[in-house]
Parts: structure tokens; C-alpha cells; sequence
């Protein structure tokens, strides 16, 4: 087990993604075809489906290359993460049309609004979501593959 | 090694090593203390504060999902 260490920590931060993907993938379409919400599916599923499990895959390598100077936690790692997805995901969905800015908030798949007073909780929120996901999910995956 | 060496390390290991015993048993039957200690489970460890802050934090936020359900489907986009 002691071959390919990136290769497993690629694998390792690639799970959760994969886990979450046909669930959101459920919930728009059951949003779009049951509740008639007119949901952008396609330009919706770009991010989730091509960036972000390549980022996490990313983010444990790096996890796992740089512990031994940083010393830094993998829940704290990544609870990092959101500082580099959220700008990147916010900017690829206002140009697919996904993200549309308003003046006093902003509406996200054309369907859920959020004021800006709360774009500081949710931020908050994705880096406390985060933090969890890393420590126990990607952590406990890197404890089984034997990288941890 | 010639013979009277052999015979000489003979004698000194027989000098050496204690003789044995006619009856090797054990004085108690060591069998029910074996079984005490593989049924003996290590103590849990105490949750330690931390895990009541993950605890904290996971109820935190389910308590904003709650509150902004609009927040749940970005957050999806985000995973």
C-alpha cells in the first residue's frame, strides 16, 4: 500500500463529489420536470460535475504533499477550499447565466434568492460545511487508503 | 571443536540452563484469565471538546439550512 499515494489521495477527495453529484442532479430535475421551477439545468451542472471533484481530487494531493511542512489539520485544510471554489464557482455560473446579481441580492439558478446581508452566513456556513466534510468524510478515506 | 570442547560446552549448558521439571503444568489453570483479557475491551475515549464543536458546528448548520432553504441547492452547486 505504499504505491501511488497521489493517486489515492486523488480518489480519496474525488469521493464526495461523486457522492453528491447524482443528488443535485435529482434535485433539479425534480425541481425542473416535477415542480416546473425553469431551473438551467445544463449550465447548472458544469461546475459540480467538471470542476469540483477535480478540485477536491487536487486539494488532497495537496493536502498530502504539503503536511509535512504545514503540519495543517485536513479539516482545516480543507475548510480552505471555499476561498478558492466559491469566487471560481460564482464566476463561472454568472457567465453561464446561472448567477444573476439584483440590487438587493442574488438569484441563483434563476429560482433561489439570497439577499447579500446573507452571503456572509452561507460563506460561513460552506467553510463550517467544509471543515466537517474534510475532517471526517476525506480524512476517514485517506485513514482507509492508508495515506493518513 | 574438537571432542573435549564439545563435551566441556555440554556440561557448561547443563550447569546453565535450570533442569526440568517432571511436571511443567502451570499451578492454576491460566485459561479463564486469558478469556477475562480478550473480553476486555479497551474504555472509550472521552469525547473530547472538539468533537462538541464538530457536534456544534453540524447543528449550526442544519439550523441555517432550516432557516435558508435557498442556501441548500447552492450549497449542492458547491459540492
Amino acid at each position: 500500500m505504499n504505491t501511488h499515494p497521489n493517486l489515492r489521495a486523488y480518489l480519496a477527495g474525488v469521493f464526495v463529489p461523486t457522492l453528491v453529484l447524482p443528488l443535485l442532479l435529482t434535485v433539479f430535475i425534480v425541481a425542473r420536470i416535477v415542480l416546473q421551477v425553469p431551473v438551467p439545468i445544463e449550465q447548472a451542472m458544469i461546475f459540480p460535475m467538471a470542476v469540483v471533484p477535480l478540485l477536491f481530487g487536487l486539494w488532497n494531493m495537496l493536502w498530502l504533499g504539503s503536511r509535512g511542512c504545514t503540519h495543517l489539520p485536513i479539516g482545516l485544510h480543507g475548510a480552505i477550499l471555499p476561498l478558492v471554489l466559491m469566487p471560481l464557482g460564482a464566476t463561472t455560473a454568472h457567465c453561464l447565466g446561472v448567477l444573476a446579481f439584483g440590487a438587493h441580492g442574488v438569484t441563483w439558478f434563476q429560482a433561489a434568492y439570497v439577499p447579500y446581508a446573507l452571503i456572509a452566513p452561507c460563506f460561513l456556513a460552506a467553510l463550517a460545511a467544509y471543515y466537517l466534510i474534510w475532517k471526517y468524510v476525506v480524512g476517514a478515506l485517506n485513514r482507509v487508503l492508508g495515506i493518513a | 571443536m574438537n571432542a573435549y570442547d564439545e563435551d566441556r560446552l555440554k556440561k557448561l549448558l547443563q550447569q546453565a540452563l535450570p533442569p526440568v521439571e517432571a511436571d511443567p503444568e502451570p499451578g492454576r489453570d491460566l485459561w479463564p484469565a486469558m478469556l477475562r483479557r480478550l473480553d476486555a475491551r479497551p474504555a472509550a475515549p472521552r469525547p473530547s471538546s472538539w468533537a462538541w464543536f464538530d457536534a456544534a458546528l453540524l447543528a449550526s448548520l442544519a439550523a441555517f439550512a432550516a432557516l435558508v432553504p435557498a442556501s441548500i441547492p447552492v450549497f449542492l452547486y458547491y459540492l
